[in-house]
């Protein structure tokens, strides 16, 4: 446990406290597929350490949002300025951006295979260059932090979804990267199993990490987020603190979108 | 004016003549005054009981040894043995013994004896002894000489008046090794059941005994160069499919088009075809190969092509997710191809790639067309010289061991897919170890 702290503070940098300086600064971002436009103009800063809740109906086009930050969609147009540089210039090596921003997805996507230390080892190795026994330290170490060191020589398949996605967040873990992205990371989730995952995101966020999490639980972005970004129709319809979008929605979506959930 | 001087080799020669005249009295005087054998050996030969060749002796098939000698008259052949060489068989159920007596050796005189058999001797006891001049010889029926053959010489003694004697100057029996198979053969060719069998036309011509046993050793050659064609072939086209599968895939139009164009072209003709214009065309475009790895090429690019399209339909079966999830840890197009997608794409085409394996192993029998010995070619040569089709079924044998295990191994590898209990066994092993 100690160990992954340390490592998760030295990776976030020597001033681990949310900074003013954003690590994240998106600018206008847009994205559309054939004639349809999925977003449209959005920008938004993430602060380091920050935790940034994106709350929407489905089809709003958060994920895809998501997926532009590490340029699993290309952006059609917009900055992404990420610790400094604008990693949708052309020459930009997108694996080094990758490298420092981890990514967890809806249907977990593990390896099927590999067991679960494999697949917290096999980037280490490929991209990090770790030596085996150092991936090896380390994974056993993040599996742990997941609550899955017993678990680390099933494969996927023998585990639950539960602990599939905690296994995939070790995995973005090991990486040390700079800022993880949920993508609906519990979505897929049977109702007993996303405490388990929520648990751990807790208290990835407690440790300092920089977040950006889509996600439609309500109970998360109120007790943990910094920020709540509510997106629909493809822009960001209002952000503010999450008691301000909760209790104090200024937008009529907002407040429609709330409404619904709450029923 | 000559005159006659004798020359040094007139004087030779006249000494030399003297010389012999007097060696010729010495050895006609010992000769005489030797005492006369009481028996001497006249023949000795082998002679196989079938009808094939007479001349040919053979291990390990049913022979016959006749033993002649020639007896003088007066001192009494009490006894008489026989020694059959060392590693041959024999039975002495139709053993027979006669004695031609008087001038012209054609009156047969009735012997009197008692035969006993020990080990490899055949001892002859005569009461009265055989005091008459004449020939005695003696037939073993049931001869089985070594399969390896060689110069067998039989021994044999005889015991008179003045004591036991052996005797001296019997031939040799020369009998030519055979191989197991043909000494089956033969064996077959012997059993009542074989003949009944054959009695049958269909069987005679499809499932010949005495041919399966003989074409088995001389089709396994073509066997070893059809599994050597394919274990070959097979490994070569794993690479060249994977080129072709990635550029199918690729986003340029250059590298699909190629790739597609192949593809199509290899899996549109007939392998037939291309076998002939590989080994006939090339030739004259002024290449040429030798025939086996022109043989082992040519199958390897049609099989590339049947492999490609395994591998393509393989790697589109592998969830989006999985590059996605390689990429955005920031593996590269290689490393996402080579450690993630690849490894889930073979064990997910395995059962594919067997069956291609299997396919491949029977289309090496084309090979056949242009003169390949693999295993059809073999079995034609039989089926040319002994006009039996049973060694193409030979043949269908040798391609039913390696085609049915296979097809097995398939049906289990795709039951093993959908369950995971080999895996759970190694953990279980591995924990095991663990903790010993």
């Amino acid at each position: 446990m100690a160990e992954t702290e340390q490592r998760q503070q030295a990776a976030a940098g020597a001033g681990s406290a949310a900074g003013e300086e954003p690590i994240l600064s998106i600018r206008h971002l847009s994205k559309r597929f054939g004639s349809l436009e999925v977003l449209k103009d959005i920008s938004f800063d993430v602060r380091k350490g920050e935790v940034v809740v994106v709350l929407g109906p489905s089809g709003s086009g958060k994920s895809t949002m998501l997926r532009c930050l590490n340029r699993l969609e290309e952006p059609t147009s917009g900055e992404i300025i990420f610790e400094g540089d604008d990693i949708c210039q052309k020459g930009v090596d997108v694996n080094d951006v990758r490298k420092r921003m981890g990514m967890v997805f809806q249907q977990f996507n593990l390896f099927p295979h590999l067991d679960a230390l494999h697949n917290v080892m096999i980037a280490q190795m490929k991209v990090l260059k770790r030596d085996r026994a150092e991936a090896e330290r380390i994974a056993h170490a993040e599996l742990e932090r997941v609550g899955l060191a017993e678990r680390e020589d099933h494969y996927p398949d023998e585990l639950s979804g539960g602990q599939q996605q905690r296994v995939a967040i070790a995995r973005a873990l090991a990486m040390d990267p700079h800022v993880m992205l949920f993508d609906e990371g519990t979505s897929a989730l049977d109702p007993e199993l996303v405490r388990g995952v929520l648990d751990v995101m807790r208290e990835l966020a407690q440790g300092g990490m920089t977040m950006i999490v889509v996600t439609h639980e309500m109970s998360f972005a109120r007790d943990v987020a910094d920020r709540v970004v509510f997106m629909d129709g493809g822009v960001i319809e209002e952000q503010g603190a999450p008691e301000q979008i909760f209790e104090h929605p200024r937008s009529e979506r907002t407040r429609a979108f709330l409404g619904e959930i709450a029923n | 004016m000559e005159t006659y001087t004798p020359t040094p080799s007139a004087h030779l020669d006249r000494a030399l003549t003297r010389i012999a005249a007097v060696l010729a009295a010495l050895v006609l005087a010992l000769a005489l005054a030797a005492p006369a054998d009481a028996m001497e050996a006249v023949r000795c030969t082998g002679r196989p009981n079938s009808d094939n060749d007479p001349t040919v002796i053979m291990g390990a098939t049913q022979s016959r040894i006749t033993f002649e000698t020639a007896i003088e008259e007066g001192e009494g052949v009490s006894r008489l043995v026989l020694t059959v060489p060392e590693g041959t068989t024999f039975g002495t159920d139709d053993l027979s013994l006669t004695l031609l007596t008087g001038d012209d050796l054609l009156t047969r005189t009735k012997v009197e004896y008692r035969m006993s058999v020990d080990g490899q001797d055949i001892v002859f006891d005569f009461s009265p002894a055989i005091t008459q001049a004449g020939h005695l010889s003696i037939m073993i029926d049931d001869v089985y000489f070594p399969q390896n053959g060689g110069e067998m010489q039989v021994a044999a003694s005889y015991t008179d008046a003045t004591g036991e004697h052996e005797l001296d100057d019997i031939p040799p029996i020369s009998v030519q090794g055979i191989s197991t198979a043909e000494s089956i053969a033969h064996w077959l060719d012997e059993q009542p059941w074989v003949e009944a069998w054959n009695s049958n036309r269909f069987l005679h011509l499809f499932f010949d005994p005495t041919l399966i046993v003989t074409s088995f050793p001389v089709v396994l050659n073509g066997f070893f160069t059809s599994i050597a064609v394919v274990a070959i072939s097979f490994p070569l086209a794993i690479p060249l499919a994977l080129l072709l599968a990635t550029m199918r895939l690729s986003k340029f139009v250059l590298w699909r088009g190629i790739a597609t164009t192949y593809v199509n072209f290899m899996r549109g003709t007939p392998l037939f075809l291309q076998i002939y214009v590989a080994f006939f065309g090339l030739p004259l475009a002024g290449l040429s190969l030798p025939k086996f790895p022109l043989g082992v090429i040519v199958l390897m690019l049609n099989s590339g092509a049947y492999m490609c399209e395994i591998f393509r339909a393989g790697i589109l079966s592998i969830d989006k997710g999985q590059t996605e999830a390689a990429r955005s840890l920031g593996m590269g197009r290689l490393q996402t191809m080579i450690y993630i997608v690849l490894p889930q794409m073979f064990r997910n085409v395995i059962p594919n790639l067997t069956n291609e394996f299997i396919t491949l192993y029977k289309d090496s029998s084309l090979l056949a067309a242009v003169g390949i010995m693999e295993l059809v070619m073999y079995a034609r040569t039989i089926v040319a010289s002994t006009g039996s089709i049973t060694p193409y079924i030979v043949a269908a044998f040798f391609y039913l061991i390696i085609t049915l295990p296979l097809s097995k191994v398939t049906r289990h590898l795709e039951e093993r897919m959908r369950t995971h209990s080999g895996r759970k066994r190694a953990r279980a092993r591995k924990a095991a170890v663990k903790e010993g």
